[in-house]
């Protein structure tokens, strides 16, 4: 209950300061220019891109929100008041999860739309698409929102951030391109299946795994 | 004999090469208001950092309520710190801040609550808090003091930014907190620590 508090009083904040979300939004829209411009105007090499294209400024953009998720307590020097709250604190990842994972959900669904009107992207796969978003958005946003609130105190967070994340999530970028792929290029369904599995399984064990780490990590 | 409400043992932290505090000890017994005197530097902050479980020191031990500070999840809601200058959420109200803390804290609250704790310090309702002034400031988070009725009161330089009215209802907290409970107090000013305390710790020569 206490995460969702949190969750939506981050929301809050962010809809209120607009910062992360107007950065990471015109972050986007610049790397699909700029892709659109590498890749085209030929069709079938945008569409082979466009998958890549999707999950990489979705991997960048999320970094960005996830920084700005704990960067709302350092500005607001409210980290050490959420510490002091009582009981065990998986409740802070977890309320910092949700807020980046609601964000990234919107901004992939906004992506979505986006690719598919540059990269040829078959937006009549929508339910498949969207639960690619789903699951690999989960595992990205679960290793990010950890490593996030890991390097928060830290003078180099951002560059630290990036370093940390991008080799962890590794897998679910390759499984998550893998999956829009085939979406892309009608594979067969047994095989789209194949890579949500992967997908599936690497966000259960990675939020098993963060959630029981982080009390240690936030602490000072 | 009961166990003293704060008690700090032998207790040596560091910042990089710097010690900041050396083989201190403080105890502080329930009903007391302890000001922790000393000039800029000499680890004031530090101390309240540890004793609010915040920093872990590098040796010595911390015992709250009778138990070891990392003992203390569940009773974490029993100590409440001010920081100088008092964080809070620039984007939103003095009362939403307010309500945010308690939700937070588990303890929600209805926003009559709020807005009667701001009223009692003399703060507006509506305005957001990157409006307000240092003394403002100052002001909510004794309002948040008086909303979450901490056992604990851990406060750095309070006394500062606040006008003759804003201090007279931060006394009457410190006393309020202590009937029941223990105030640390951080402060450069001798007059205000004389007014308030029940004793003084002078730091810096302990080292």
């Amino acid at each position: 209950m206490r995460a969702l508090v949190l969750a939506l009083r981050d929301l809050r904040l962010e809809w209120r300061g607009r910062a992360g979300l107007l950065s990471a939004f015109s972050f986007i829209a610049v790397v699909l220019f700029i892709m659109g411009i590498a890749f085209g105007p030929d069709e079938a090499n945008l569409r082979r891109a466009g998958p890549g294209v999707l999950w990489v400024a979705l991997a960048f953009a999320g970094s960005m929100l996830a920084s700005r998720a704990w960067a709302l307590e350092v500005e607001n020097e409210t980290l050490d008041d959420l510490l002091l709250t009582p009981g065990s604190r998986e409740w802070i990842y977890v309320g910092k999860l949700l807020f980046l994972w609601l964000l990234m959900i919107v901004m992939g669904a906004f992506l979505l739309v986006l690719v598919a009107a540059w990269f040829y992207l078959p937006l009549a796969a929508w339910p498949q698409l969207f639960v690619t978003l789903v699951l690999g958005g989960t595992g990205y946003t679960v290793i990010a929102a950890f490593y996030a609130g890991l390097t928060v105190r830290l003078r180099a967070r951002d560059v630290l951030l990036y370093l940390l994340v991008f080799p962890m999530i590794l897998p679910v970028v390759l499984a998550a391109v893998k999956a829009t792929l085939g979406i892309a290029f009608g594979a067969e369904f047994a095989e789209i299946v194949s890579w949500w599995k992967l997908l599936g399984v690497f966000d259960v064990v990675y939020l098993t795994l963060c959630v029981l780490l982080f009390p240690g990590v936030i602490e000072g | 004999m009961a166990d003293p409400f704060v008690e700090v043992q032998n207790v040596w932290k560091r910042f990089g090469r710097q010690w900041v505090l050396r083989d201190l000890s403080l105890a502080v017994e329930r009903g007391e208001v302890v000001a922790l005197l000393g000039p800029n530097g000499v680890g004031k902050t530090t101390l309240l950092r540890v004793i609010a479980t915040l920093i872990r020191p590098q040796r010595g031990t911390v015992r709250l309520f009778g138990k070891p500070a990392r003992a203390l999840e569940a009773e974490r809601g029993r100590i409440a710190l001010v920081a100088n200058p008092p964080a809070f959420y620039r984007h939103l109200s003095g009362e939403e801040n307010l309500e945010q803390a308690l939700a937070l804290a588990g303890r929600p609250i209805a926003r009559a609550e709020a807005l009667e704790a701001m009223a009692r310090v003399g703060l507006p309702e509506g305005r957001a808090v990157a409006a307000y002034s240092s003394g403002m400031r100052k002001r909510l988070a004794l309002a948040r003091t008086l909303l979450a009725r901490p056992q604990l009161l851990l406060l750095d330089e309070p006394e500062t930014a606040l006008d003759a009215g804003g201090r007279e209802e931060l006394v009457r907290v410190i006393g309020e907190v202590a009937r029941e409970g223990a105030v640390v107090l951080a402060t450069h000013d001798h007059g205000f620590a004389s007014e308030v305390a029940t004793r003084s710790f002078a730091m810096g020569a302990q080292a």
